[in-house]
């Protein structure tokens, strides 16, 4: 299944490479090249190093789904955020194709970040440490959430109470991008950490 | 979970990349599996079973608590 659907990638990926060359988005080509090797990343890996297709088990069968779970959940937050900045026109300047092409790498990112975590950081995460990731994890999206309703709300108070509102703007100006930058930075460090260890063990034994 | 894999597949004198490659599946697959990493499903523990020559309950070793 997870081949067909690189190969089904790959083919579309190719047809729009070739109809954006032809009209000079340099961006989405850009995007859609490195998409095609965040997604086959591991199937070219095993091709150039042992000639083969790797075998898709029901061990790796069970980390892709989870993957693209997680990957679809998060385009689908991500597409609804842009929307909502294309409809407030935040990117008045910014070529429509640079974001797009943004967000199919950022997807493709975490796609491998996802796979890789059910792969080999969740196994080798003892459960405090998978505790801790949670917890860094929502606080991240509560900061972010944060950030947006802070936004909101500084110029809703600001505009009923007739001067600038304070508490919201350092909400959501220094607070929450503070807490959020220490959790990233937490979820960084547990998940490398993982990662670290189970390439470890996988390459020992 | 604990398994006795290991055990069992010195005892044939096969490697794990053998072993993968007998069952269909990653060599990785059978590292996590000899580590108690991962929780394989009926079917793979079957043919795991089958090739190291054991029942499913002599490999795969599960605690009352997992049960």
């Amino acid at each position: 299944m997870a081949r067909w659907i690189l190969i089904v990638y790959s083919v579309i990926s190719l047809l729009a490479l070739m109809l954006m060359l032809s009209r000079e988005n340099l961006y989405v080509v850009i995007a859609l090249a490195a998409g095609f090797l965040l997604l086959g990343h591991r199937e070219l890996w095993s091709l150039v190093r042992y000639g083969r297709m790797p075998v898709i088990d029901e061990r790796v069968q069970n980390n892709l789904t989870g993957a693209m779970r997680i990957t679809g959940v998060f385009f689908f937050i991500l597409s609804i955020v842009l929307i909502l900045l294309f409809r407030f026109n935040v990117f008045k300047n910014t070529p429509k194709e640079l974001i797009i092409s943004g967000q199919l790498v950022i997807v493709g990112f975490v796609y491998v970040v996802s796979y890789y975590y059910y792969d080999r950081v969740q196994p080798y995460l003892a459960g405090r440490a998978l505790r801790w990731l949670k917890i860094c994890l929502i606080t991240a999206g509560l900061c972010l959430s944060t950030i947006a309703l802070a936004i909101v709300l500084h110029n809703m108070v600001s505009r009923w109470l007739g001067f600038e509102d304070a508490f919201f703007f350092v909400l959501g100006l220094l607070v929450a991008p503070s807490v959020l930058a220490l959790s990233l930075l937490g979820c960084l460090a547990i998940y490398i950490k993982g990662l670290c260890s189970g390439l470890r063990e996988v390459e020992q034994s | 979970m604990k398994t006795r894999m290991k055990e069992y597949r010195a005892r044939l004198g096969i490697t794990q990349e053998k072993l993968a490659e007998m069952v269909g599946v990653r060599r990785e697959t059978i590292i996590f599996l000899e580590q108690g990493k991962y929780n394989p499903s009926l079917k793979l523990a079957y043919g795991v079973a089958r090739v190291l020559g054991a029942a499913i309950e002599d490999i795969f070793i599960l605690d009352d608590k997992e049960v």
